[in-house]
């Protein structure tokens, strides 16, 4: 079995009580407790300002719809000022600014739910990994 | 006052891959400074397949600031420590009286971290796949209006 682990450490001192959270978890293929997420994408682009593009196509046979892929965004830009705002599915999600960075299951529930991202402030250098379990491959 | 988030991705799916880590000190939008405020850290039990709210963004006693730099933790950690992992709650943005946009399915000790705009009716929701009995650990950071 292909294993693939996400750790998150999470650190916090705004409450009194600080806030310091550490687990993972390993990805497994949707609805299955012992068969783990065997394929991936990985890639860094430049992402000029202007136009909202598709990061991951959801419109791919139904291999990754409804699944339970896991997706990693970070924008390596080191501006403060710019930042990427993903979408999914036309609806706005969030912004991640220079040095953020997000890891979502993507549910890909239908042809339209898309990820997609749009920079702003200036160009944005974006490192994205894709975990799944099968997408369709374009004929040549 | 800093809040911080790492994140480690292991993989032997591509022998080439090197792992992925990455930290990050949660700023306000646009600049160096620190975040600064926060839900506090939550935790809520599901037992039905009804869509429900477990942040709602127009009820924070703090007023987040729209389309910022928030971010959203949550971790579906099963049920008095029985975790299935073939078990999964379905996280979506948006209103459950109107419109909800999925994000994914939180399998069993899967966990997510994600930017979020905090705008009205952008509510973070959650919908179990069963009427199991589920837990969900929850915070949210951003900064105020």
């Amino acid at each position: 079995m292909a294993t693939t682990t996400a750790a998150v450490t999470l650190t916090s001192d705004l409450l009194s009580d600080n806030i310091s959270v550490t687990t993972d978890t390993t990805c497994m293929k949707g609805g299955t407790t012992a068969d783990g997420l065997d394929q991936m994408d990985m890639g860094y682009i430049e992402i000029a300002t202007g136009t909202n593009f598709d990061l991951l196509d959801s419109n791919n046979s139904g291999l990754n719809n409804n699944k339970a892929n896991k997706v990693y965004i970070s924008n390596e830009s080191t501006d403060e000022t710019y930042y990427a705002e993903i979408t999914i599915d036309a609806t706005v999600i969030g912004r991640l600014y220079a040095g953020d960075w997000m890891f979502i299951p993507w549910g890909a529930e239908d042809a339209t739910a898309d990820i997609e991202i749009r920079a702003y402030g200036g160009t944005n250098k974006i490192t994205y990994a894709y975990f799944h379990e099968g997408r369709t491959l374009v004929s040549a | 006052m800093a809040t911080t988030a790492t994140v480690n991705l292991t993989s032997d799916i591509s022998p080439g891959f090197g792992g992925i880590s990455k930290t990050m000190t949660l700023t306000k939008a646009g600049t160096n400074n620190d975040i600064t405020e926060t839900t506090g850290f939550s935790r809520r039990k599901l037992a039905a397949t009804t869509a429900v709210d477990l942040i709602t963004m127009a009820n924070e006693l703090v007023e987040p600031s729209d389309n910022t730099a928030a971010k959203v933790y949550v971790k579906n950690i099963g049920n008095n420590g029985v975790i299935d992992k073939s078990r999964y709650v379905t996280i979506s943005v948006g209103n459950t009286g109107g419109t909800t946009q999925e994000i994914g399915r939180l399998y069993g000790g899967d966990w997510l971290f994600m930017p979020v705009t905090v705008v009205d009716d952008m509510d973070i929701v959650a919908t179990p796949e069963t009427d199991d009995v589920v837990v969900l650990e929850y915070t949210m950071f951003f900064e105020e209006a």
